[in-house]
């Protein structure tokens, strides 16, 4: 007894940051409700500074801890009985949540969004929700994490009411909650064939081997249906286009990077320990995902549809990784999604900068607008570039890794499969270029309506917008800075 | 003191680029001069590497090797990029090409008045990166250069072209993103196969590098890895060698064009601007011929042997299709364009020949092509400048009001023909020679390449007689437009000439530099 208290003290010692979270988002709502004068403009901005102080404190506590207690990352360490396993990787991928939760607090910020003060309890929430994701290996502990982060992101998402608003709401709510049913389902049954719930175990692994292979593909499927929702991949991505368009930018960017962070370290611990080939249903999602998202925003009208259409195809991208199964293929991955939040990051500030001046998103409106800010031509031509996976920047280096690991494990296994991914996979660069270079296009080709009409963004944000393009480029020229930070891992 | 002398052609240029992209917008007059400027500078370095330039040696010169990239891959090994250029006998006839042909670009991009600051920043970065794509050695850098060269011709298309300007910019850069996919899958494959084997030691692991010496040595080649040479691995039923070489066929054969990927260049040419075009023509094709004999040819002499008769097919396919495809236009751009197809065809069966005649045939023909190409898109440019107009037929007996024009495009068409002493004849003589020579191909397939020349000589004279002699008439009205040659397209086209000229009584200037080293290219196969 005495033994459990211990270790649940010591649990709680190292999972201090965290339930800091849990404080926050009672200070904040505790705040809101007997404070009526939060909407003012003064404690808007007060409150933003508050929180993102507090989200890079909690950054550098990570730091602090983990030199701290290293000895227990370095193998991982199981908190809360099993519920709860802390290791190096979480941490990373705590830290780029924090980076992608400031990031978009100072976009909301720079551009000017104004916010109710729940909007903060409920991102906190949400943020916190991923942080609990990033240290599951267990599927009771995913289940009440995904849902966590879900419900955030559904009461983020109709947030500023609009009637497309709802509409993307209720979709967003409908096919999460499908895809939640979906989970649950497949949890039972991988329940009922290995009897354990932690799913990085040798029980999991032993007894799911010993299942017919198709029976344990269709019941790892189902089970990561709710992983495969947030990452947008097909057949989840349905609700994708839709959400993106109808919400404000913001949050999109945070919904478009911070929960595939965490769902592709759930992902990467799930497929490390499976004892099944799911190599064909993986590459049924890669290419399915990567096919049909690009394949959909060649027709789009909208940047955000369109980007929308392009993180389906990036969520492809990013599972290629894993599809290697091997050491570098998780490395790679990881590699990607760092370097694709960088890059998505500055796309959806790039679009709001944008909309600044043009107050759409329709890409009709984006005529000649690099001619009259060539700063933001310039910015869009880097960007743009680097979604498509092309030099001279970090996108490439990111594609050509996930690739390299693929090759590698074609080497060794010589399953035609792979080569498929590989080559139809590459292919499809060719069809995004398309889709991707229609906004540098409308902005530098396409003559503006009214005359040239130069207009500012302001040093702020451009100085926010430059920061980004300086890592998209920079970690092209230095992709070991990166990756020995990932192979250390 | 040699040691930069590579770096320099390269990064000057961009940071020309640089520095006109920040110029205020006042000094709109003087980009022109910068690119002009800069262009003069590149070319003089260049003749004084070509002078310094040791034809005795098969080595590499002029060699400048900086460590780039080390990254360590886990169990992988280390993946080792190196800023890597230098020189040997293939490509320095190539680097002499870019530097004249880049420097008349410059000089015809006098005209553009349209937004001349975005203009000149993206030539100067296109004339950066297309050198540095030529004296890359290595894979990761050369296929860098080779991507950077697309962004600027897509913008340069896309926003200075014609009418359809737009689609022709997409359609250019597609087509070559897929080529560039095909080669950079089989550069991830060769990265993976093959180690530095100094290093490899020195470091007690695995080394994957892209160094061009090290990937053409067999011996660096990991034991059981999937391009290695005794590999009987299959991938769909062909061996992952023959399955890696087709790829970069299709890859270098999109960029050069070899019939059947050739559709984008008519578009391309037709929509571009006139320096652009010279550029596309003069230069942006040979990097997929040079790709053919440094990569494709280079790292895989053992299945290219097998490959020679899809190769020299292509090729002859190329020149008899191209030849026809002109003989029918009645745009004389386009005309050109298809002739462009059709002598670059030629480069591909003296390659395919490997005879020492018929790969230095080649390579004084991409010489010769880029000169003589360069100069055709110009006259097409100096008759479009003047009316907007380039239909074959709305102009008749050019020759009396535009004699010193008329000089020039007879000196352009013939040497395009083939006439002696000027550098078509010795392009396809010496390829068709070793197509002749050659152990590994029949005659008849020079016999075929051979009516091309006659093809040639039809579509260039016809066009010839309709456009400039008989009596003076031109469509629309617009005979008083037609002045003759100012003294800007004077200098172009008649420097042009004399080098046609000079390197065509001379071809040594060309064949001492390239002799040795195909010599040493040829021992492989």
């Amino acid at each position: 007894m005495l033994e459990k208290l211990l270790h649940i003290l010591f649990s709680s010692r190292v999972l201090l940051p965290d339930i800091l979270f849990g404080v926050a988002f009672l200070v904040i709502v505790a705040t809101i409700t007997f404070s009526k004068k939060i909407n003012t403009e003064r404690s808007y901005i007060l409150i933003n500074v508050l929180i993102i102080s507090a989200l890079i404190s909690v950054g550098f506590l990570f730091y602090a801890l983990f030199g701290f207690y290293q000895q227990y990352f370095e193998s991982g360490s199981t908190l809360f009985g099993e519920l709860i396993y802390l290791d190096s990787k979480s941490l990373f991928f705590k830290i780029l949540i924090t980076i992608s939760a400031v990031a978009v607090l100072i976009h909301l910020w720079v551009v000017g969004y104004k916010v109710v003060g729940e909007f903060y309890a409920i991102f906190v929430a949400l943020v916190w929700g991923l942080f609990i994701m990033t240290m599951t290996t267990n599927w009771l502990m995913l289940y009440v994490s995904l849902e966590m982060v879900s419900i955030c992101s559904y009461i983020l998402v109709v947030f500023n009411k609009g009637k497309t608003n709802s509409e993307a709401g209720i979709k967003y709510l409908l096919f999460g909650a499908t895809s939640s049913a979906v989970m649950l389902y497949g949890i039972s049954l991988l329940y009922g064939m290995t009897g354990t719930l932690n799913f990085v175990g040798q029980e999991f692994a032993a007894f799911l081997g010993q299942n017919p292979s198709w029976i344990a593909n269709i019941a790892i499927f189902m089970a990561i249906g709710g992983l495969l929702f947030k990452l947008s991949a097909v057949p989840f991505h349905a609700w994708t286009p839709d959400v993106y368009e109808a919400t404000p930018t913001p949050i999109v960017a945070f919904l478009s990077i911070a929960p595939k962070v965490a769902v592709l370290l759930v992902l990467i611990r799930l497929f490390g320990s499976l004892s099944i080939d799911f190599r064909m249903m993986t590459a049924i999602v890669i290419l399915a995902s990567i096919t049909i998202g690009n394949l959909s925003a060649l027709w789009q009208t909208n940047t955000k549809r369109m980007l929308g259409y392009s993180t389906i195809a990036h969520g492809g991208f990013m599972l290629v990784g894993l599809l290697a199964t091997n050491t570098i293929g998780v490395q790679s991955a990881i590699f990607y999604i760092t370097t694709y939040l960088f890059i998505t990051l500055a796309a959806f500030l790039l679009i709001d900068f944008l909309a600044l001046k043009t107050e759409s998103y329709e890409l009709e409106s984006l005529r000649g607008l690099g001619q009259e800010n060539i700063f933001l031509g310039l910015a869009a031509v880097i960007i743009m570039v680097a979604l498509v996976g092309l030099p001279p920047t970090v996108g490439f280096t990111g594609k050509l890794l996930v690739f390299t690991a693929l090759w590698e494990a074609y080497q060794t296994s010589h399953s035609n499969l792979l080569l498929i991914v590989l080559l139809f996979g590459l292919l499809n660069t060719a069809i995004s270029i398309f889709y991707y270079l229609k906004i540098p296009f409308y902005m530098i080709f396409k003559e503006p309506k009214i005359g040239v009409r130069f207009f500012h963004v302001g040093l702020l944000r451009k100085a926010f917008l430059l920061f980004f393009l300086f890592l998209i480029i920079y970690l092209f020229l230095k992709p070991s800075d990166l990756m020995s930070l990932i192979g250390h891992l | 003191m040699n040691n930069f002398l590579l770096s320099t052609l390269i990064f000057l240029p961009i940071a020309g680029s640089v520095m006109v992209l920040f110029l205020p917008i006042t000094y709109r007059d003087s980009f022109k001069w910068i690119s002009l400027i800069i262009s003069i500078i590149n070319l003089l370095n260049i003749f004084s590497i070509y002078n310094l330039f040791n034809r005795h040696i098969t080595e590499y010169q002029f060699v400048e090797q900086h460590e780039w990239i080390r990254m360590s891959l886990g169990n992988l090994g280390v993946l080792s990029i190196d800023y890597l250029l230098g020189l040997d006998g293939i490509n320095m006839p190539m680097i002499l090409l870019s530097g004249i042909v880049l420097l008349i670009g410059s000089i015809s991009s006098f005209t553009i008045e349209h937004r001349p600051k975005a203009y000149h920043s993206l030539y100067l970065l296109l004339s950066g990166s297309i050198i540095g794509c030529f004296a890359a050695l290595d894979f990761f850098l050369f296929f860098l250069f080779f991507e950077f060269m697309l962004l600027p011709m897509y913008f340069l298309i896309g926003i200075w072209g014609g009418e359809r300007r737009e689609y022709a910019a997409i359609k250019f850069f597609i087509y070559t993103l897929v080529g560039s996919i095909l080669i950079l899958v089989v550069m991830i494959g060769l990265a993976m196969s093959v180690q530095d084997t100094f290093f490899s030691q020195e470091m007690g692991g695995i080394v994957h590098t892209f160094d061009f010496r090290q990937l053409a040595d067999f011996k660096n080649y990991i034991p059981n890895s999937l391009l290695h040479p005794l590999q009987k691995q299959e991938i769909f039923g062909i061996s992952a060698r023959f399955f890696a070489f087709i790829l970069l066929i299709i890859g270098f054969g999109i960029k050069l064009p070899s019939v059947p990927f050739h559709t984008w260049l008519p578009d391309a040419h037709v929509e571009a601007p006139t320096p652009v075009s010279v550029v596309l023509a003069g230069i942006l094709l040979k990097v997929g011929a040079y790709g053919f004999i440094r990569i494709a040819y280079g790292f895989f002499p053992d299945v290219a042997y097998q490959f020679t008769y899809i190769v020299a097919g292509a090729g002859v396919i190329s020149i008899i299709y191209g030849a026809f495809n002109a003989l029918a236009q009645e745009d004389l751009k386009k005309m050109i364009a298809y002739s462009s197809i059709s002598h670059m065809g030629f480069v591909l069966l003296g390659l395919a020949s490997m005879t020492v005649e018929g790969v230095n045939g080649a390579i004084y023909q991409m010489f010769g092509h880029g000169i003589l190409s360069a100069m055709l898109f110009l006259v097409a440019g100096v008759i479009y400048d003047r009316t907007h107009n380039r239909l074959i037929e709305n102009f008749r007996g050019l020759s009396s009001v535009m004699p010193l024009f008329t000089l020039a495009v007879t000196i352009a068409f013939f040497g395009a023909l083939g006439l002696p002493t000027l550098p078509g004849f010795m392009g396809e003589f010496f390829t068709i020679m070793g197509g002749f020579q050659s152990k590994v191909l029949p005659d008849w397939v020079s016999m075929i390449a051979m009516i091309g020349i006659v093809l040639s000589a039809g579509y260039f004279l016809w066009t010839l007689q309709k456009m400039f002699f008989g009596t003076f008439w031109a469509n629309r009205n617009q005979e008083a437009n037609l002045k003759d040659l100012d003294l800007r397209e004077i200098t172009m086209l008649y420097s042009l000439a004399a080098l046609a000229i000079i390197f065509g009584v001379f071809p040594s200037l060309i064949f001492d530099i390239s002799g040795e080293s195909v010599k040493l290219f040829l021992e492989r196969f």
